[in-house]
């Protein structure tokens, strides 16, 4: 886990670029499937009701001219006069019978075969108890049970009119039935002699239709009742859709296209007709999710869109990591570029933007190092420069001092010793006046030394003795002039301020290809701990030159690098001692450098 | 990029996979299957179910899809499909009508497959051989006899004064006396009669052993059959002694005797369920043996109606030849449950000796209904009822009003002779 956010923190860029441009992608795949999606269906849809009102035009036309051939045969049964007698004659013998229903048996199959109309019964009933059925297998319906249905109470009651309805007395037969049924009027008697009842197998009507249903596109037709007469849904077939009903009674007043609605519990486009003698209506249910599921290839679109952003991702993904990475790994370099002391270059890799930004970026680490080195140079003359300005002061003080106990000297008679006295201070102001940055040997320092010691030893007496051990090897090595000056003084003026006498060595070795340079002392010493010794020394008058002490450690340095210095080490009433660590420079080498 | 191209093509690869998977849809099934075309749900649909539910035991894949359809439609389609050539849309097996099975044998034999190996004619009345089979083949294992009783209502008949006895093996001109004497004491007409169907006539001449057309099933014999002239002699008389109900279509037939309207019915065996359907008549009836034609060699035996079963020559003839051959063919049980269950008489000899046979019907007052029936069965006259029952008969419909109006028989028979010879050419 914690690896993981730090791979997410080291692949930031990586990662916020990645996930903007998958935000993105499949954001605008989505809107751009749904606003598909809506805009297909709605133009679907229109398009649908459009074709669908004509289908329905058309399956009402239909209707009507089979509803034409239906009142025809009512229209040719009412004219029959025969048909009349065999419904009317009363008082008959078995003889008289059998020829009756053997001549209706022929007028009636005569009409029959004008109705071309497959599975029809024609089943006739008379006032004076006769019926026939012309196709009794087609409805076997008694004469009994007809007479006590609904259908007959019915019919009875509008006699001018052809009653259609859906046969609720469920007979043994495969189909359901739609009856067509009018009394038989006799004009001059004005009086019923009989009733024709047609009956009409669902699947007949279902034909006109059938071919225009489909899943999800269903065709219901309901009589005047409310009752299913035929559907394409055959469970639907004589159940009471009162709702159905209403709505297409509403329908046949407004006259749009088509409604949505909630029918069955599920989302419906209805389109309604009345179908005008039948005085049924024809209801075009269309299952709106389920036409636009057969529609739209739901799952392949969003197949397909899956597939699209997958690739668009994997493709994103592999530039955007190209990308990222040249640029990662140059961040990486740069951010690691003061660990190096900023002197490694950027590998100059990846694409043309991050070429030219590693090229640049090293171009100007050059640029860098150059002003550095151009810098630290020029500070480091500057520090020179002051440096030896100060080497060639000669403090007045020391001047004014030994001048003064020459004059001393003099006046006490003391000819020889003042001469002395002069002799080495003209030595020592001729060799440190001179060149101030000049590499001297050691034995020309030592001669300083001892010049300088002798004037301090006139002065102030020499209670403090000065002893030289000098490697005779070390004798031609050069060293900067007045390195050892300053720790001498040093010496002289603050080691001995509570002991009344002592000594002061002056050893002068090679040591590891190293020259060293001591200066001890069995003075008073000093607590380590406290570095006043360098720079406490604010009065001035003692000393020689204006280099302290506290200078020469910063001036080796500066002149021969971090490997060389002074180092000091003391013990309180035991003295100190000053090592001072310089390169070896060989006669030859110091004389070119002059 | 070559790992993006990887990529797309398995992306590819994976949606074709998903979308080819869901077009299979498996029709094997239909292999399996054999259909069967029948018309009557409580009679021989319920019998083919029966045989089904019979078969299953021996082979549980055995799957017999029933289809329902009106027997005019049958043999419409049959006779679409058949002169079509294709047998496509064709069942296994079809059940025909015995009046109308030559008419298809003689005009499609090759579209029939021979069952003549799949069972044993001789444990079939030989009455049955005769229409299911074709130059030497047998095609149709039969299934139910059209045996015919004379269905009395003792209560009425013992009120005119008579027993059952007076109505064994009588003639037809006896039965007449006896209905002129019932109507003149109870009132009651003897039977029912449709002028548009002369199933009575049909049932009638077969008990003298003749039939519309002759014996090469074929040529019609109208002119010169005695019995079919003695037939329509009766047949008038009893519409002239007004001892008949005349009916229109199977439910006045049905309210005929349920309603208590007639002293007999003369049908098929049938015809008993539909009786027994009058629970309140219960023990009120008996049956006689059918009254004969007044001809040299009639007999008090004959047959209206029944059908055979016939496997047509597509995929699974095989199958469906087995099929029958274990049930219909060879199953003495399960005759014993055809009669018990589905009230249906097979003709086959062995299975009379079963219980359910020699079973006493508490409705006939405990007569043996089946047994005598059974009995009846073996007496009843074979005849060769040819390709053209209906066709003549529709003559004779119309011929036979000529003669009710007061025609000369043998006038009307040469009529109807000379438009059979005309249409039948």
């Amino acid at each position: 886990m914690i690896k993981g956010l730090n791979r997410f923190k080291n692949n930031g860029l990586f990662v916020k670029m990645f996930i903007v441009m998958v935000v993105s992608i499949v954001l605008v795949s989505v809107l751009i499937t749904l606003n598909t999606f809506r805009v297909s269906e709605k133009l679907f849809i229109d398009t649908f009701s459009i074709t669908n009102n004509k289908i329905i035009n058309q399956i009402n036309t239909n209707f009507e001219t089979f509803t034409d051939v239906i009142s025809m045969s009512f229209h040719e049964v009412q004219q029959s006069d025969k048909i009349k007698a065999f419904l009317t004659e009363k008082d008959f013998d078995a003889k008289t019978d059998a020829k009756a229903y053997y001549n209706i048996n022929e007028q009636m199959t005569s009409i029959t075969s004008n109705i071309d109309i497959p599975g029809i019964n024609m089943f006739l009933v008379g006032e004076n108890g006769r019926s026939f059925s012309t196709n009794y297998v087609n409805w076997p319906i008694s004469k009994e049970l007809l007479q006590e249905s609904a259908i007959t109470e019915n019919t009875y009651r509008d006699p001018k009119k052809i009653m259609f309805q859906y046969d609720p007395l469920n007979l043994d037969t495969k189909t359901s039935h739609i009856i067509a049924s009018k009394p038989l009027y006799d004009r001059e008697t004005e009086s019923i002699y009989g009733l024709l009842y047609i009956s009409i197998q669902e699947n007949e009507l279902n034909r006109f239709y059938d071919r225009y249903t489909s899943a999800g596109n269903d065709v219901v037709i309901i009589d005047q009742s409310g009752r299913v007469a035929s559907s394409n849904q055959k469970d639907l077939i004589g159940h009471k859709e009162m709702d159905l009903l209403q709505y297409a009674k509403e329908k046949e007043e407004d006259k749009s296209n088509y409604n949505s609605l909630e029918v069955f519990g599920k989302k419906k486009i209805v389109i309604s007709q009345h179908i005008p003698i039948m005085d049924f209506y024809l209801v075009n249910l269309i299952d709106k999710d389920l036409v636009m599921n057969n529609l739209i290839d739901t799952k392949s679109i969003v197949m397909i869109s899956l597939l699209i952003v997958s690739v668009a991702v994997v493709a994103v993904f592999f530039i955007t990591g190209r990308l990222t990475k040249s640029l990662k790994l140059l961040v990486s370099q740069i951010s690691n570029m003061a660990k190096n002391d900023f002197d490694q270059y950027v590998t100059v890799d990846g694409n043309d933007e991050t070429k030219q930004l590693a090229t640049t970026f090293n171009y100007m680490l050059d640029e860098l190092h150059d002003y550095v080195n151009q810098l630290i140079e020029t500070q480091k003359k500057q520090r020179e420069a002051e440096l030896s300005a100060l080497q060639q002061q000669i403090n007045p003080h020391f001047l004014y001092n030994t001048l003064t106990s020459i004059n001393i000297m003099v006046q006490q008679g003391n000819k020889e010793k003042s001469a002395d006295t002069i002799y080495a201070l003209v030595s020592l102001l001729e060799n440190t006046v001179g060149n101030p940055n000049e590499i001297i040997t050691v034995e020309q320092e030592l001669e300083n030394m001892r010049h300088y010691v002798f004037i301090n030893q006139g002065r102030y007496g020499d209670r403090i003795k000065v002893n030289y051990f000098i490697a005779p090897e070390c004798l031609n090595h050069g060293l900067p002039k007045l390195i050892i000056q300053p720790f001498m003084e040093n010496a002289f003026f603050h080691a001995f301020n509570k002991k009344e006498s002592g000594h002061i060595h002056l050893l002068i070795a090679e040591r590891e290809d190293d020259l060293v340079c001591e200066i001890v002392d069995n003075g008073d010493g000093m607590e380590m701990n406290e570095r006043r010794i360098i720079q406490h020394n604010k009065k001035n008058r003692h000393l020689f030159s204006g280099i302290g002490i506290h200078n020469v450690n910063e001036r080796i340095k500066l002149l021969y690098g971090e490997g060389y210095g002074v180092e000091l080490s003391s013990h309180l009433g035991e003295g100190t001692t000053v090592k001072i660590r310089l390169p070896i420079i060989k006669p030859n080498n110091f004389t070119k450098t002059q | 990029m070559k790992k993006i191209i990887i990529l797309l093509l398995a992306g590819i690869v994976l949606l074709s996979a998903c979308s080819s998977g869901s077009d299979e849809t498996s029709e094997s099934g239909d292999n399996d299957e054999i259909t069967a075309w029948a018309w009557d749900p409580k009679f021989n649909i319920a019998a083919l179910e029966l045989g089904e539910e019979t078969y299953a035991a021996e082979d549980k894949e055995f799957n017999l899809k029933i289809i329902e359809n009106a027997q005019d439609d049958i043999v419409q389609k049959l006779n679409t499909g058949l002169s079509s050539g294709t047998m496509k849309g064709m069942p296994n097996i079809v059940l025909i009508e015995d009046y109308r099975a030559q008419s298809f044998l003689q005009a499609y034999p090759d579209a029939f497959y021979d069952l003549s190996d799949h069972f044993n004619i001789d444990d079939f009345s030989d009455y049955k051989i005769e229409p299911t089979s074709f130059e030497g083949k047998h095609y149709g294992i039969p299934f139910d006899t059209g045996v015919v009783g004379l269905y009395l209502r003792t209560d009425y008949i013992e009120e005119a004064g008579y027993t059952m006895d007076d109505f064994n093996n009588i003639t037809w001109d006896q039965f007449i006396e006896i209905g002129k004497d019932v109507k003149k004491k109870i009132g009651k007409p003897m039977m029912t009669l449709d002028p548009n169907d002369l199933g009575t006539i049909r049932m009638m001449i077969q008990t003298a052993g003749s039939w519309y057309l002759e014996d090469d099933g074929v040529t019609p014999n109208l002119a010169e059959n005695e019995a079919l002239k003695e037939a329509f002699r009766v047949y008038k008389e009893i519409l002239d002694e007004d001892l008949a109900i005349i009916t229109s279509d199977w439910s006045q037939m049905l309210a005929g005797f349920n309603d208590g309207k007639v002293v007999s019915v003369a049908q098929g065996n049938w015809i008993t369920p539909s009786i027994k359907a009058e629970a309140s008549q219960s023990g009120d009836w008996a049956v006689a043996p059918i009254p004969k034609l007044d001809v040299p060699k009639a007999v008090n035996a004959s047959n209206l109606g029944g059908s055979s079963l016939y496997v047509l020559d597509v995929p699974g003839k095989e199958k469906a030849a087995e099929f029958l051959e274990s049930t219909f063919g060879s199953d003495e049980d399960f005759y014993q449950d055809l009669v018990t269950d589905v009230g249906a008489i097979g003709t086959y000899t062995p299975a009379t000796d079963g219980e359910a046979y020699k079973k006493e019907d508490e409705y006939f007052n405990d007569q043996a209904i089946v047994s005598d029936f059974s009995t009846w069965v073996d007496d009843i006259i074979g005849v060769n009822y040819g390709m053209h029952t209906y066709a003549i008969e529709d003559i004779l419909i119309a011929e036979m009003q000529q003669y009710l109006d007061g025609q000369d028989i043998d006038d009307v028979m040469n009529d109807a002779q000379q438009q059979a010879d005309a249409q039948l050419k």
